[in-house]
């Protein structure tokens, strides 16, 4: 079958790829580029475990083709920590119980990263929303929903938030 | 899930885009956003040999007003209809309709408002994936010659479930489309066929370019949708509504258009129901309960069992999403008087 190069900037390094046109983005940065954390859990769009950020917007890795984001940047649930240092949205996730079986958290991670860059302090309502397309079959949503709004404007009473991780000014 | 094979192309120009369609005809398929093509063509519902992407066609992704008219591109993605002033101001119905449409990292970036006017028609007899469509014969949609639906149906009556389209069908919107041949506009109550299986009236070589919704002084519009998840759900019933006001009593109603969604192969505009509001107040809130209803009653008939929630339920909301959208785009009317 035919491939077709393109040039995707993935987690900042720009990759040049032989594709096949049905290739999804999801196929390659699993299987092409060993970038394991996107998750796929059904495939068609409902669950969310897929999601990227495209050119800085969350999108389902598994409803668009790889060649559609050829010139684009991509940025999966690897390219958040840096190095060894997580992110403080990934370590509000720990603080906060919000990862179980962790098989949603890369698209909530994914969802929450491009919320958080569009509004950095939202209300619990607005974080319900921008996650309300991915599914979570463990935690029953409250602990994630705590952890991206705590990540953002830690709580005074909250137990989880750890001021040391979270920046917050409270112990 | 994998998809299958085919040839891929991302034409430079709208006339790069028409000629391959002009070329592969019922071989090609447009690629907007993908968010319903691709999931049919992981089901194995839709092989197109060949993908013609409108990737680089950002010309047709706008927003615009002019003379009178609201134009929107086909590629506009949804997250700018739902973020237009524009929009929000002239259409609020289209804005309402477009914020409901699954959820953020679903459609609003990826999604087009073109590709949701033209999604294909649903069934949850069909809309399934290859696997479990094995166990049971094929129906009319899928090749064969029975409805899992309704009980001795000749033809596919599978559901329009796009939230779009019922508002844009409220607002009077018309589809400009183009191809090789050259340019037709046709309105959205005369756009559909009585078949599920081609619900659209449409030839294979044609492109949608952009839709145009007639900006009239003093209209409001609202759009009422109900679904089981909010994110991930299609609506299983819908209504859109357009009022304007009567030129010489800005109290009362000049004319109206109803449009229930989610209950039939298309949209339905409800010509007499809409006709029995002219000359009612836009206070009236037994007329708006009463055209509730009429339209259930008018609604009714056209649904089948396929959307996933009983049909009498369906049916019985039919009332209360018209009736509301009713009360929703008056109130609009006096908030405007406050002010
Ligand atoms: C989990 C999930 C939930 C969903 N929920 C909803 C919902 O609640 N409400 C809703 O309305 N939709 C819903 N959808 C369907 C779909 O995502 C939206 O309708 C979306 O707006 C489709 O736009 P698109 O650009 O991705 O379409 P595409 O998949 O790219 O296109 C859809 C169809 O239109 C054709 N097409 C697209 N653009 C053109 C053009 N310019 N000219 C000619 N043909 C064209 C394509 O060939 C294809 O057949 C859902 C989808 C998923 C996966
Ligand atoms: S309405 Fe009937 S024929 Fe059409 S897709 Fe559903 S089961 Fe098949
Ligand atoms: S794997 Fe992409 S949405 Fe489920
Ligand atoms: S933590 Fe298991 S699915 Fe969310």
């Amino acid at each position: 079958m035919q491939t077709i190069d393109m040039t995707v900037t993935v987690n900042g390094q720009k990759q040049t790829l032989a594709v096949k046109p049905n290739d999804t983005l999801l196929e390659v940065v699993r299987d092409y580029l060993d970038l394991t954390g996107s998750k796929e859990g059904c495939g068609e769009g409902v669950c969310g475990s897929c999601t990227v950020l495209l050119d800085g917007h969350p999108v389902r890795a598994c409803l668009t083709l790889a060649l559609e984001a050829d010139g684009s940047a991509v940025t999966t649930v690897e390219g958040l920590a840096d190095g060894d240092t997580l992110s403080r949205l990934q370590q509000s996730f720990i603080d906060h119980g919000a990862v179980q079986c962790g098989f949603c958290t890369p698209g909530m991670l994914m969802s929450a990263r491009a919320l958080l860059d569009d509004k950095p302090s939202p209300d619990r309502e607005t974080v319900r929303r921008a996650l309300s397309g991915n599914i979570c079959r463990c935690t029953g949503y409250a602990k994630i929903v705590d952890a991206v709004e705590h990540a953002a404007r830690p709580e005074a009473g909250c137990p989880d938030c750890r001021s040391k991780d979270t920046g917050g000014d409270h112990d | 899930m994998r998809l299958p094979q085919f040839d891929y192309h991302s034409p430079d120009t709208l006339e790069g885009v028409l000629a391959l369609l002009d070329e592969h005809r019922d071989n090609a398929g447009v690629l907007a956003g993908g968010t319903d093509l691709l999931v049919r063509m992981k089901h194995r519902l839709a092989a197109p040999k060949v993908l013609v992407s409108l990737k680089h066609l950002d010309s047709l992704s706008y927003i615009k007003e002019t003379s009178g008219m609201l134009y929107i591109g086909a590629k506009t993605p949804i997250i700018d209809v739902i973020r237009s002033d524009r929009v929000q101001q002239q259409a609020p119905a289209l804005v309402q309709a477009c914020e409901r449409i699954g959820a953020v990292s679903i459609q609003h970036y990826r999604g087009t408002i073109g590709g949701n006017i033209l999604q294909d028609n649903r069934c949850i007899h069909y809309n399934q994936s290859q696997f479990h469509r094995s166990g049971r014969q094929p129906c009319h949609k899928d090749g064969g010659k029975i409805c899992y639906a309704r009980d001795e149906a000749d033809r596919c009556n599978s559901t329009c479930q796009s939230d779009g389209v019922t508002a844009l069908m409220a607002l009077d919107g018309h589809l400009i489309l183009n191809s090789t041949r050259g340019e037709r506009r046709v309105a959205l109550d005369a756009f559909y066929t009585t078949d599920g299986i081609h619900p659209f009236d449409m030839q294979p070589d044609e492109l949608l370019i952009k839709i145009d919704i007639p900006v009239v002084p003093g209209a409001v519009s609202a759009y009422q949708r109900l679904s089981y998840r909010s994110a991930i759900d299609y609506p299983i019933v819908c209504a859109g509504v357009r009022l304007v006001p009567d030129p010489d009593d800005a109290g009362c109603i000049g004319s109206a258009r109803i449009v229930v969604g989610a209950m039939g192969r298309s949209p339905l505009f409800l010509a007499k129901v809409s006709q029995s509001l002219a000359g009612m107040r836009f206070d009236d809130n037994t007329a708006f309960e009463q055209a509730g209803k009429d339209a259930m009653n008018a609604a009714a008939t056209f649904a089948a069992h396929n959307a996933g929630a009983d049909l009498a339920y369906r049916q019985a909301m039919v009332e209360k999403m018209v009736g509301r959208a009713l009360a929703h785009a008056a109130g609009q009317v006096s908030t405007r008087k406050v002010r």
